[in-house]
């Protein structure tokens, strides 16, 4: 009889295979009790809520609260206000970016490192300094109080993306530009024919790292908007938790039920494109430290 | 000079496939340069408008009395000698910021460290695990800090329940002037995925062999960890702190949607105040000149922090000499 095989500490294989999987299985189970308890929540009654201690089950499924939850708040209206901000903002952010990115990358004019170095640093200005003087540049341009803040510095590029498109066009060979220019394409042509389909796991994860930004921005729309018309979800979810702060009262269950709502379409998105979620960060982790 | 004439040279280079008259290599060498600015062009009216603009408006307005309504009125040091002397609560926001920074950054590179640890073996389900671990990142903040905030509720909130349940002292959490930092620390820990994923990452950047060699040496695999895993782990670690304090320094939304600064100031972090300031506290009318005075001193500290990080990182930060 072979003896087990051990890891390098000695332990049988088994016995510290085994240890792994217990080890990750609590900690995921850390991890989502919250969420967990959360959508029990959800699905729970009124009278279910109020109840001490609380049960950790629902007595009986309560559906109604992703209808009247919602109602309260005119989730519908803010839902479409988000959708409108974050697509914009999103588009803007990742096109203007690749286009920043390429320039500096791929065609030679003086001073580009200059402002390569510019625009990396500016990714360290935290954004409260801005927040003032921009306040007081929309109201002199009348644009305080619109969609206009939440969307228009995302047109004009983000320094993060920045960093990493130019990183990753710096990598891609010069013959295809030659090549392109042969066949008598100039730069934009280039970029929007050549570049564009090369680097499509980039911008997929720009998109992505951009919408979750958007959709989860909650200063800027703080600052920006005060008529609750254009509120977007942020806003509108803390206020509905504002009107109940501090005690547990019988509305939580809708509260609960309409924050699963506003959270599900980063969730979806997350589940969908996983992948591209997470090479983004490894990406920059990498690519920044060297 | 040094560095017009390098261009010059790459753009020479570039262009030395087919060999050009002067004149045409001219006119090609404008056109790089028109379309060069065209295409960074949006970057370029962002780094002016964004922030090029914005500190040099704040470094006037620090040093006046401005509401944001009236015109600002020049009043010199006031602001800053007002805060430092006798704003009753720009200490303890001082104190609050430095607590938490100094909480939060270590934990969260450590659990977010130990987990890509936990993580980095090539065992079925290991993925599976990746995915839960990292899901809170994605959830929109105000979602996840209703939703602790309710956990954390003394009557009603799981953490209390959890604590009865095994028989251990139960806690006010954010109502405590004790725990209610940590509890906003512990938050943040729920969401250390991003953190894990990019030492994850690094972990997969070190080389297999060079572990193969340290077990030759008779290394163990703690040995191995701190001799070949960690200096290879330091300029990654490095960003990390960089990052982590900068975010630690502008934690406001927790603050904002969980606490206000309370209990008896304990979170009142100066970013928060920043916000109470100049946009909040309508007692006194929102007072933009006060407020763009403590931006700068956040930005200041911020600045000073994370140049003393790089700074003294010469000293634990492994440079590879051979890789370019």
């Amino acid at each position: 009889m072979t003896s087990p095989r051990r890891t390098d500490l000695g332990v049988p294989l088994a016995v510290s295979r085994t240890a792994w999987y217990l080890l990750c299985a609590v900690l995921s189970v850390f991890m989502l009790l919250p969420l967990f308890w959360m959508i029990t929540i959800a699905l729970k009654g009124n009278g279910d809520i109020l109840q001490f201690p609380p049960s950790f089950l629902p007595k009986e499924i309560h559906l109604e609260n992703f209808v009247v939850g919602p109602a309260q708040i005119n989730f519908y209206q803010m839902l479409g206000n988000t959708l409108i901000v974050t697509v914009l903002a999103t588009v803007g952010s990742v096109l203007s970016s690749m286009l920043v990115g390429y320039g500096l990358a791929r065609i030679p004019f003086p001073g580009r490192k200059v402002w390569f170095y510019l625009f990396t640093a500016s990714m360290f200005l935290p954004p409260i300094v801005g927040i003032i003087p921009l306040l007081r540049l929309y109201v002199t341009l009348g644009v305080a109080d619109t969609w206009v803040p939440l969307i228009a510095p995302a047109w004009l590029a983000n320094p993060v993306f920045i960093f990493l498109a130019r990183q990753y066009f710096s990598a891609i060979p010069y013959s295809l530009d030659e090549a392109a220019k042969i066949d008598g394409a100039g730069y934009l042509r280039t970029f929007f024919t050549v570049m564009l389909p090369l680097t499509r796991p980039l911008w997929m994860t720009m998109a992505i790292l951009a919408f979750q930004a958007t959709w989860n921005d909650y200063l800027n729309p703080l600052i920006f908007l005060t008529t609750e018309s254009r509120f977007v979800l942020s806003l509108g979810m803390a206020s509905f938790s504002g009107q109940f702060a501090g005690v547990a009262t019988t509305q939580y269950n809708y509260y609960m039920a309409t924050n699963l709502l506003y959270m599900l379409p980063p969730l979806l998105l997350f589940f969908l494109a996983q992948r591209y979620f997470m090479d983004g960060l490894s990406a920059l982790g990498t690519t920044a430290s060297k | 000079m040094a560095t017009e004439s390098a261009t010059v040279a790459s753009v020479r280079q570039q262009h030395a496939i087919v060999p050009l008259s002067r004149r045409k290599w001219w006119r090609r060498r404008r056109r790089d340069i028109g379309a060069g600015y065209a295409f960074i062009a949006p970057a370029i009216i962002g780094f002016t408008v964004l922030v090029a603009y914005p500190i040099v408006f704040s470094a006037y307005h620090a040093f006046t009395d401005w509401n944001g309504l009236t015109p600002a009125v020049w009043s010199g040091w006031h602001n800053f000698q007002y805060l430092f002397t006798q704003d009753p609560t720009f200490w303890p926001s001082i104190k609050a910021t430095a607590i938490y920074t100094l909480l939060a950054v270590p934990s969260t590179l450590l659990v977010g460290l130990g987990l890509a640890v936990l993580l980095n073996r090539a065992l079925a389900g290991a993925r599976w695990f990746r995915t839960i671990f990292f899901l809170p990142v994605v959830l929109p903040a105000v979602a996840v800090l209703t939703l602790w905030k309710y956990l954390y509720d003394p009557q009603y909130g799981l953490a209390n329940q959890l604590l009865t349940a095994l028989h251990l002292p139960t806690s006010l959490w954010l109502g405590s002037t004790r725990m209610a930092l940590p509890s906003i620390v512990i938050i943040g820990l729920w969401g250390c995925g991003a953190t894990m994923m990019i030492f994850l990452a690094g972990l997969q950047t070190v080389p297999a062999e060079l572990h193969e060699a340290a077990r030759i040496d008779g290394a163990g695999p703690i040995r191995s960890f701190c001799h070949v895993t960690m200096p290879m782990l330091t300029p990654i670690l490095l960003l990390q702190v960089v990052l982590q304090i900068n975010q630690a320094f502008q934690a406001f939304t927790q603050v904002q949607l969980l606490t206000n600064g309370g209990p008896d100031n304990t979170t009142n972090m100066l970013m928060y105040k920043i916000y109470a300031d100049g946009f909040q506290n309508f007692s006194k009318f929102p007072q933009l000149g006060y407020a763009t005075a403590e931006v700068w001193i956040l930005f200041m500290l911020i600045l000073v922090v994370t140049a003393l990080t790089v700074r003294t990182s010469s000293l634990w930060v492994y440079a590879d000499n051979t890789r370019d």
